[in-house]
């Protein structure tokens, strides 16, 4: 087992360096003027530029350029922000764990509504059942995010004016403690809550298919057979050997939370990761544009060794191959 | 080993039958075709019995004992009608929970074709086992799991209970799957196709663990097969199935001696040659 | 049991293509969900083709009257430069389909070829081609349309491709696997004694049961593509030319305190037309899995 995922895990570097390369290689493909589009929207004086030429090697080979932004990669370094006057990766470090709170959240509730749903979906002898659930699961998933994101706003914030429009917290904040949580609670609600339609219907979808797929087993008859009620037979048969989809689930979550982040985020100022790919796009501040889409796939190619690894310790049948 | 004295005269007419089936229907609605599973047909089994079906694939033999026990998989049903008796009980009427009582304890067992599919990937042999043993305060869960394994002919039981399906060979496993369906004490074992999906050498050993426990628990089999060879040694009786009805039903001996049916005696002509005075230990 | 064999004639090519669309279109329509779904792309059509009929004002026409709620001049109401909402959104259907099912045949296109490249090739170029297949899936998806868009604008065209970019490994892991089926079946057909019947034996059997979660998988793409184009319209990166949904939620977010109309029927229409969608797809899927027809255990 260890070594399947020692294969996966030496199979992602070269993966990795693919994906650096051929970003970095859209970055010097852009139309117009490479200095400016490395600095973005930002005046470049002639004496800047040639700082600006020197520091990129933007005269010099297209090999030197790429292995130079390597290096600075695996060193850390993904650039500078003019727009922000900061590294980029100072930027990311900021952002990032706001987007994974959010998703973290939006998860939490997400989860178990999906797997509710999508098991009493799939299980269920009533067809008529199966249908409303289904039916609704597809309707919610239609939904575009970040228009649920909008209505939420309009008619729980302005409307009702029971939550914050947006952002992630006030701008002066003195609550301590308990009061401090409840008030970061009621930021997070509204996108939690339109991430949490989302994805949650995705999570029952893909459990309904995954319970049909376990009750069409021969072990399902054999549990019948032994003369175990409904519910004994979902409980201790079904559960357990549907659930392994959820795995793949969580760990493939990582990119879908960044997917939706981008679109929610933007409905409510939310200052996590995808604002600020959004702000980077607005602002032609490339730099940063390609080291947040670098950062990212970097994260689901890590996330994605460990769901390997979690697949390998939970199904048996794997884990005691040699 | 055929326990009938004289094959002509049905063994103990007075003794109550423990399984009745008269005129049984089962016909499946596929894509929009009606299919006639099964199309009518009748079979008794005695206790102690022990008693084969055979047919080729398709002739409605696997669809009686699915519907019988009511296992049947999730299929349209355009027609399920009959009278179903289990020692006097109406199975077809008979409520759920009944049902599951039948099963659970001192009612009737099945064992099927691919002992892989039908035991659960994710769990312990020993578990497996013990969720279906009929408690009867005497033995504990863990002592009766042990001795089935015995019973079956896996000794190794310590061992054994602590593995998962796919760390055993297809013998072992389908002597699990025996263990199984003894441990709730059935009075009636169903036997799908219980050798088909093994090797030669150890089909043998299946059906000599077959025939032991039949023997010291005087339970009635019924072995489903297309096989006749399997039935020639262990069924005293048989029924020969084709497109959903009983073509004709014998005493073994009587069936392989005087075939009526042109087409049972093709059955004999294919089944596998065992030697016909060949004993099982 | 008997099934009946049927009985193989020689035909021109038309007659199998007109008895495939035949049996799909009966699939379909025989599932609540997939006549729903029929309908509700029909009708989109219908209203994507004849806007200019149907709209009562010319989208970019700029009315006095600026962010008016519904009323009976205005059905939709108007944005915030005096537009009518009900024909941007006649006309956004356009764009909007346009880009959807441009870039599932796009996918299409350039998935299905690498799809049949893994297959054919097989070997080393198989795992490689899958394992590329298998990451792009797993990246979010926008972010690589995103940055695409960003960097190379945002014109028609380049909108197409970049989405299509994000759909792609659907459509290869798809054809690989009919493409795999197609390969083991011609090799039983080869066993047989050869005659005529092969060729008709792919139109008749093959090529039906082969196209029909393609179709699926179309549906499925468009509909991803919707969301997407609404989503990059939503930033803002949308072709400036042509009017789009996610654009005119682009422009209502400013409004949201003013003016809900404006983010309601943009939004109203991408959802129906995604339903629309996956419904027919669900409708075509229906029937190919009738375990459901008595649900869970007995």
């Amino acid at each position: 087992m260890l070594r399947l995922v020692a294969h996966r895990a030496l199979l992602s570097v070269p993966l990795l360096l693919v994906i650096i390369i051929v970003l970095f290689s859209m970055l010097r493909l852009i139309p117009g003027d490479p200095v400016q589009a490395l600095v973005g929207d930002f005046p470049v004086p002639p004496a800047f530029r040639l700082a600006i030429e020197k520091k990129y090697h933007l005269n010099d080979g297209f090999l030197l350029q790429v292995s130079s932004y390597l290096l600075d990669a695996l060193r850390g370094d993904f650039g500078y922000s003019y727009q922000s006057q900061r590294p980029v990766l100072d930027l990311i470090v900021e952002r990032a764990p706001r987007t994974i709170l959010l998703a973290s959240v939006g998860f939490a509730f997400a989860i178990p509504l999906g797997l509710v749903l999508g098991i009493v979906s799939g299980a269920t002898r009533s067809a008529r059942t199966d249908k409303v659930i289904t039916t609704a699961a597809l309707v919610a998933y239609a939904v575009p995010t970040f228009w649920l994101g909008q209505l939420l706003v309009m008619f729980f914030a302005l409307r009702l004016g029971w939550l914050p429009t947006q952002g992630i917290g006030p701008l002066v904040s003195r609550a301590h403690g308990m009061s401090w949580l409840l008030e970061k609670a009621r930021y997070i609600a509204l996108p939690a809550a339109a991430f949490a339609v989302h994805e949650g219907m995705r999570v029952a979808r893909i459990m309904r298919a995954s319970v049909i797929d376990t009750l069409s087993q021969g072990y399902i008859v054999t549990a019948r057979a032994k003369g175990l009620s409904r519910s004994e037979i979902i409980r201790r048969h079904v559960l357990r050997n549907s659930s392994l989809p959820l795995v793949t689930i969580a760990g493939y979550a990582f990119g879908s939370a960044l997917s939706g982040a981008v679109l929610l985020e933007t409905v409510f100022s939310w200052p996590g990761l995808g604002l600020l790919l959004v702000e980077s796009i607005r602002f032609r501040d490339n730099m940063t544009v390609i080291g947040v889409v670098i950062f990212s796939a970097l994260a689901v190619i890590v996330m994605n060794l460990v769901v390997d690894i979690l697949y390998a310790v939970l199904d048996p049948r794997i884990r005691t191959q040699r | 080993m055929n326990t009938s004295q004289d094959s002509d005269i049905p063994a103990s007419s007075s003794q109550p039958l423990l399984l009745d089936v008269k005129d049984l229907h089962v016909h499946l609605r596929i894509g929009n075709q009606i299919v006639r599973a099964v199309d009518g047909i009748s079979l008794e089994v005695r206790h102690g019995e022990c008693v084969g079906i055979v047919g080729e694939s398709g002739s409605g033999k696997s669809t009686t004992a699915r519907a019988i026990t009511k296992l049947m998989p999730n299929v349209s049903l355009a027609r399920f009608s009959g009278d179903l008796r289990f020692d006097g009980l109406d199975l077809l009427a008979m409520a759920d929970r009944d049902l599951r009582r039948l099963r659970k304890d001192s009612g009737f067992s099945m064992i099927f074709q691919d002992p892989l599919g039908y035991l659960n990937p994710t769990q312990r042999i020993g578990k497996q086992i013990g969720e279906a043993v009929s408690r009867d305060g005497g033995l504990s869960r863990e002592q009766s799991v042990w001795s089935l394994l015995d019973e079956v002919g896996l000794p190794d039981a310590r061992n054994l209970v602590r593995r998962y399906p796919h760390e055993l060979s297809g013998g072992m496993r389908q002597r699990v799957m025996i263990a199984i369906a003894l441990a709730s004490r059935p009075k009636l074992l169903f036997a799908d196709e219980p050798t088909t999906a093994l090797d030669a050498t150890v089909q043998l050993q299946v059906l000599q663990t077959l025939y032991r426990v039949q023997r010291e628990r005087n339970m009635a089999v019924v072995i489903i097969t297309h096989d006749l060879g399997v039935v020639a040694e262990l069924c005293d009786r048989v029924y020969v199935m084709h497109s959903g009805k009983v073509i004709e039903t014998a005493a073994t001996q009587d069936l392989f001696a005087r075939p009526r049916h042109a087409y049972s005696a093709r059955l004999i002509d294919l089944s596998t040659h065992l030697n016909p005075t060949e004993r099982y230990a | 049991m008997v099934k009946e064999q049927n009985t193989t004639h020689p035909a021109p090519c038309i007659i199998p293509f007109l008895s495939i669309l035949h049996t799909g279109m009966t699939r379909i329509l025989a599932t609540r969900h997939g006549t729903l779904g029929v309908v509700i792309l029909i009708g989109l059509a219908c209203l994507a083709v004849a806007a200019p009929l149907l709209a009562p004002y010319h989208p970019f026409e700029q009315t006095p009257l600026s962010l008016a709620p519904p009323s009976a001049r205005y059905p939709f109401g108007t944005d915030n430069i005096g537009r009518d909402i009900f024909s941007l959104i006649l006309y956004g259907s356009r764009s909007s389909l346009l880009v959807g099912f441009g870039a599932a045949t796009a996918a299409l296109f350039v998935g299905g070829a690498i799809g049949i490249m893994a297959g054919y090739f097989r070997g080393p170029t198989e795992a490689v081609l899958m394992r590329v297949i298998e990451v792009f899936q797993t990246l979010p998806v926008i972010m690589l349309v995103l940055c695409a868009v960003a960097l190379f604008g945002s014109s028609f065209w380049l909108l197409i491709a970049a989405v299509a970019l994000a759909i792609w490994p659907m459509e290869a892991r798809l054809i690989y696997g009919q493409f795999i089926k197609l390969r083991e079946r011609e090799f039983v057909a080869a066993a047989r004694v050869a005659d005529l019947s092969t060729t008709h034996i792919i139109f008749r059997e093959i090529l039906p049961n082969a196209i029909q979660p393609v179709i699926v998988q179309v549906a499925l793409d468009a509909s991803a593509a919707i969301l997407i184009e609404a989503g990059l319209g939503f930033l803002g990166l949308s072709d400036p030319s042509m009017v789009s949904w996610g654009q005119l939620l682009f422009v209502a977010q400013d409004y949201m305190d003013s003016a809900w109309w404006m983010s309601l029927f943009p939004g109203i229409a991408i959802c129906i037309t995604v339903i629309g969608l996956n419904m027919f797809a669900d409708g075509l899927n229906e029937i190919v899995d009738p375990r459901r027809e008595i649900g869970g255990l007995q």
